[in-house]
């Protein structure tokens, strides 16, 4: 029998481009403006799920074991959860695990990325995440094989890059009302078709930017979240499903790994139409089509008619479903596993009314949030509700 | 907070460098038991083999030794000489070096459909206004003596 957990705080550290920070400080920063949230102190905290994504950015091998002490961990059974850009909603979905199955009453759930460090820039070291024989001599980067992808899905639908522009203008614009994001610059979609290409159809402002920061959010079972808290925000569904990572069965414009994920999670929370009874979502957007092509995942939107509700308002934070009111990774900054959790974090203010000035109208009762990453292969979801 | 007040203190950032020092370990990678023999054909033969599982009706390519759908062990039986012919699934123009620098002139990768796989390639020998998904592409091999087993075997894709 599934004990019900609820997320009763949460925080997080400003994203920035580079920290001076450690990202064991930087944990730490998350950890502690999470406990100080409800009151608590590390002696409340059971266990801790943390999370970053690759190890290399860190060029640490065994990075969780190296984190521990920053997230709280010190002498506390602790686990870590590594998909790549799943991180941060995966780790939620094991935080979840530890307190649903009644091994646990609270769980702290702690994600960092320190991208930085890597030189010359964090994305060549994604040339190690793909196959060594048949893919590393061509060199490989995450732009070009998700530009391949965005050209796709483009192309099956006959969406233009001005279509894909708006996405960024939308969320860049919510980012600007967050005060932890990265930004301070409203774009508009010439600002995004005309920035400097990266790897055709992907433009520079298509993309999220290079990150460091932290999020955290802390679970609790039933009995203690209600001594807690009287706003506490129950995770009633959780999913995840890892598609190959070998190319040969894809097609590239429907993320299937997102479906599948969804659709547990929509079925544990007893969700027959979630485009009706979701209110607020904060699908993955690490890029400006991504986030569509998740919607569409998500079942929030009919495949191919995505674009033509974009332009119509609908996922404006005054729309019928509001998409990433927070700015997404495009609005508020990218570190990788820490943005996942962010994605939580902000459902969590959503729903209690705390989210400030981007307070999305009509007390929000249930959101999804998803993450996607590893070869483009995995996605982790997470529905609450209060 | 003092969270929030850190941006503005970027600039004073330190940084630790240990210097250049050759990263002391390395790797050494198996092709694989398909891609032994994958290789050895683009090497000695100039050819493209699949592997095809019977029971999904589905061609890998690369050929492997097992179906990622029913499990099922693919045997010699199932290889398939796929021919070197395929169509641009997707394409890209990359821009930046890989340490995201600018690059001189962009290089065009594709995923090429090849019977029911997908071989991420390069297009060469190719002008901008063919770069069309769907259009048919053909590989270039490299001259036999230059052959390494490689998939840099196949210098690039060329459009037909």
């Amino acid at each position: 029998m599934m004990r019900k957990v609820a997320i009763v705080g949460a925080g997080m550290t400003s994203f920035v481009r580079r920290a001076l920070e450690t990202p064991k400080e930087l944990s730490y920063q998350a950890t502690k403006v999470t406990l100080d949230s409800c009151g608590l102190t590390l002696d409340d905290v059971d266990c801790i799920a943390h999370g970053t994504a690759p190890d290399a950015f860190d060029g640490l091998h065994q990075n969780g074991e190296y984190m521990v002490d920053g997230c709280g961990g010190w002498n506390k059974p602790t686990m870590r959860v590594y998909v790549g850009g799943g991180t941060g909603i995966h780790a939620v979905v094991h935080g979840w695990h530890h307190v649903a199955s009644g091994l646990f009453d609270t769980c702290l759930v702690v994600c960092e990325e320190k991208m930085s460090s890597a030189l010359p820039h964090a994305q060549a070291f994604f040339l190690t995440i793909f196959d060594s024989i048949t893919e590393r001599p061509l060199e490989p980067n995450l732009l070009w094989i998700f530009a391949l992808e965005m050209n796709r899905y483009m192309e099956r639908y006959g969406y233009t890059k001005e279509d894909m522009a708006l996405v960024a203008v939308k969320n860049k614009q919510n980012g600007l009302k967050h005060p932890a994001s990265q930004f301070s610059e409203k774009v508009t979609v010439e600002d995004v078709v005309n920035s400097e290409m990266m790897a055709y159809p992907v433009s520079r402002l298509d993309v999220s930017p290079v990150s460091d920061g932290a999020a955290a959010v802390l679970l609790a079972s039933e009995r203690v979240a209600r001594r807690l808290t009287d706003k506490p925000v129950w995770i009633e569904g959780v999913g995840w499903s890892l598609d190959t990572a070998y190319w040969a069965t894809r097609d590239l414009y429907y993320p299937r790994y997102t479906d599948t994920a969804a659709r547990m999670a929509y079925d544990m929370a007893g969700i027959r139409e979630p485009d009706k009874e979701i209110h607020v979502a904060e699908p993955y957007d690490p890029f400006d089509y991504k986030a569509l092509h998740h919607l569409e995942g998500l079942q929030l939107s009919p495949r191919g008619k995505t674009v033509e509700l974009l332009r119509d308002g609908h996922f404006d934070i005054d729309g019928n479903l509001p998409m990433c009111p927070s700015g997404g990774l495009l609005g508020v900054g990218n570190p990788i596993a820490a943005a996942g959790t962010m994605k939580v974090c902000e459902l969590f203010w959503q729903l209690r009314g705390e989210a400030g000035q981007r307070q999305v109208p009509g007390n929000p009762r249930r959101g999804v949030a998803q993450s996607w990453g590893d070869l483009m292969q995995v996605s982790s979801v997470v529905v609450v509700g209060n | 907070m003092g969270i929030l007040e850190r941006n503005s203190r970027n600039i004073d950032n330190r940084c630790w460098n240990p210097g250049i020092k050759a990263f002391p370990v390395k790797n050494v990678y198996t092709a694989g038991v398909a891609g032994q023999r994958f290789f050895e054909e683009l090497k000695e033969n100039g050819k493209i083999y699949g592997s095809k599982c019977e029971k999904c009706g589905l061609t890998y390519v690369p050929a492997r030794i097992y179906c990622e759908k029913c499990f099922d062990h693919l045997l010699e039986k199932d290889w398939v000489d796929v021919g070197i012919e395929g169509t641009i699934y997707s394409y890209t123009l990359v821009c930046k070096t890989k340490s995201g620098g600018p690059k001189e002139k962009p290089s065009i990768m594709a995923a090429i459909r090849i019977a029911d796989g997908l071989l991420i390639h390069r297009l060469g020998d190719c002008r901008e206004e063919e770069l069309e998904i769907g259009r048919p592409v053909k590989a270039e091999f490299k001259p036999k003596q230059d052959r390494t087993g490689s998939i840099e075997d196949i210098m690039h894709f060329k459009p037909l």
